[in-house]
């Protein structure tokens, strides 16, 4: 059980001096075949997860399983896909799936973020109470100065929404990047020091009382 | 956490979102409807996410526990190989800690979605599920919206904590309880067993001071028109 805390806590230790001393080159090239273990371990992953993943939905179709028809588009994709992919990765046609289907998918997916912030933003942009009266008016004032007509329609929300956008909303986020980069060098103490397991997995049972 | 072990610990004021956990969960239980916890991107070889997913992670063994202890049907989705990895792991001992082994089925608990199919089928699944409690914790970007939103549609009470600066405000604007930026580490830490961990939240206060007389320190300065470079250099 002690073997991963000691594992994260050198190697994390390593990579982290490195950064603020200068390190003899044994160190250093130490540290680039460790970070390079991290992509042929992430590769061979991905090699043998797509191996799984394929028997499984052949399998499916085989059988007729649950739903087998998905796995047709599945088995299908695949296997042309990766055909082409590996007779040729500059083929036109390999080109013309990734830039055709895999992206406006993912620009799609990625789209529906746009509906949802209007809905989101009709729910809370309702003065309800003192503190969402304040959002309401902080929240037009930088909309109307980020749109063109706003500012023909009323010169004023220029600076207004400049100066929101520089102090109180800058000095803001600015508190909260320091209290997070605590947060974060207060986790990395806890984690090297192996006092803070239960992102690995490992239980612990209570030591004492509060 | 060097007076901790000497047995001086600090009292370390309750986090609302303790409570808040065991709120949500509780309430999934009585209404009979699963409890989502969601942690959106885990890529695990990512500097800047990796900070985020391990808080979520150490949130997830406390939540998961609880959800085993109380019998809230519990689903956590990951789009990340490792991260669902690591996140079955915890479950599984959740549920051995609890003594609730023979409750799990840990293939329909943790699932893993490739990123992309994700949002589809998380979003059928909250309305079909009816979910009555979620947990938006971790690195969150644009789906911190999606899937708000759409929990908030289905009527489940939401905690949600992130410490990406520009999705806080969504986060915060639309779940029912938040935890805001070093808050997401700092109830890793609290929910820990051991008190020793808890009372390191103390030593990141006195950080804090530091950081507030250091900041106002060089305002000062700056204002006088001196610069610590040129003090130093004297």
């Amino acid at each position: 059980m002690q073997i991963p805390m000691i594992l994260t806590a050198v190697i994390g230790l390593l990579m982290i001096i490195e950064f603020f001393f200068p390190m003899p080159a044994s160190v250093t090239s130490l540290n680039v075949t460790l970070r390079s273990f991290v992509t042929i371990i992430s590769a061979t992953a991905l090699i043998l997860g797509t191996i799984v993943l394929t028997i499984f939905h052949t399998k499916k179709v085989g059988t007729r399983g649950s739903e087998w028809y998905y796995s047709i588009v599945y088995v299908v994709a695949f296997v042309v896909t990766a055909g082409l992919g590996v007779l040729n990765v500059r083929d036109t046609t390999f080109l013309w799936i990734y830039n055709n289907m895999t992206s406006p998918i993912g620009a799609a997916l990625y789209s529906l973020t746009a509906f949802y912030i209007t809905s989101a933003a009709y729910r809370v942009l309702r003065a309800r109470n003192w503190n969402a009266a304040v959002l309401l008016v902080c929240a037009l004032v930088v909309l109307l100065m980020l749109i063109p007509i706003g500012a023909i329609l009323f010169p004023p929300v220029v600076p207004l929404g400049e100066w929101i956008r520089s102090f109180p909303s800058g000095a803001g986020f600015r508190g909260m990047i320091i209290g997070t980069s605590l947060g974060i060098m207060g986790l990395g103490v806890r984690v090297f020091m192996g006092r803070q397991k239960e992102h690995l997995g490992i239980r612990e049972e209570r030591r004492d009382s509060e | 956490m060097q007076r901790a072990y000497s047995g001086k610990l600090p009292k370390l004021r309750r986090l609302a979102a303790v409570n808040q956990i065991d709120e949500i969960l509780g309430r999934c239980v009585e209404m009979g409807r699963p409890a989502y916890y969601l942690m959106d991107t885990v890529t695990m070889d990512n500097p800047s996410v990796l900070a985020p997913t391990v808080a979520a992670f150490q949130i997830l063994a406390y939540t998961a526990r609880s959800a085993a202890r109380l019998g809230a049907r519990f689903f956590v989705p990951v789009t990340q190989g490792l991260a669902y990895t690591i996140a079955s792991e915890i479950v599984d001992e959740a549920y051995k800690a609890e003594n609730k082994q023979d409750e799990l089925k840990l293939d329909e608990a943790v699932m893993y979605l490739p990123d992309g199919a994700d949002r589809m089928y998380i979003i059928n699944h909250m309305w079909s599920d009816g979910m009555a409690g979620a947990f938006f914790l971790g690195s969150w970007y644009h789906k911190a919206v999606i899937f708000t939103e759409n929990a908030a549609r289905v009527g489940a009470m939401m905690l949600g904590g992130t410490d990406t600066t520009h999705n806080i405000p969504f986060l915060v604007a639309i779940c029912d309880y938040s935890i805001i930026g070093e808050e997401l580490y700092a109830l890793g830490a609290y929910v820990s067993e051991d008190p020793t961990v808890s009372s390191s939240l103390a030593g990141q206060d006195v950080g804090k001071f530091i950081a507030v007389i250091l900041i106002v320190l060089g305002s000062v300065l700056i204002t006088l028109g001196m610069s610590i470079k040129g003090l130093l250099s004297m």
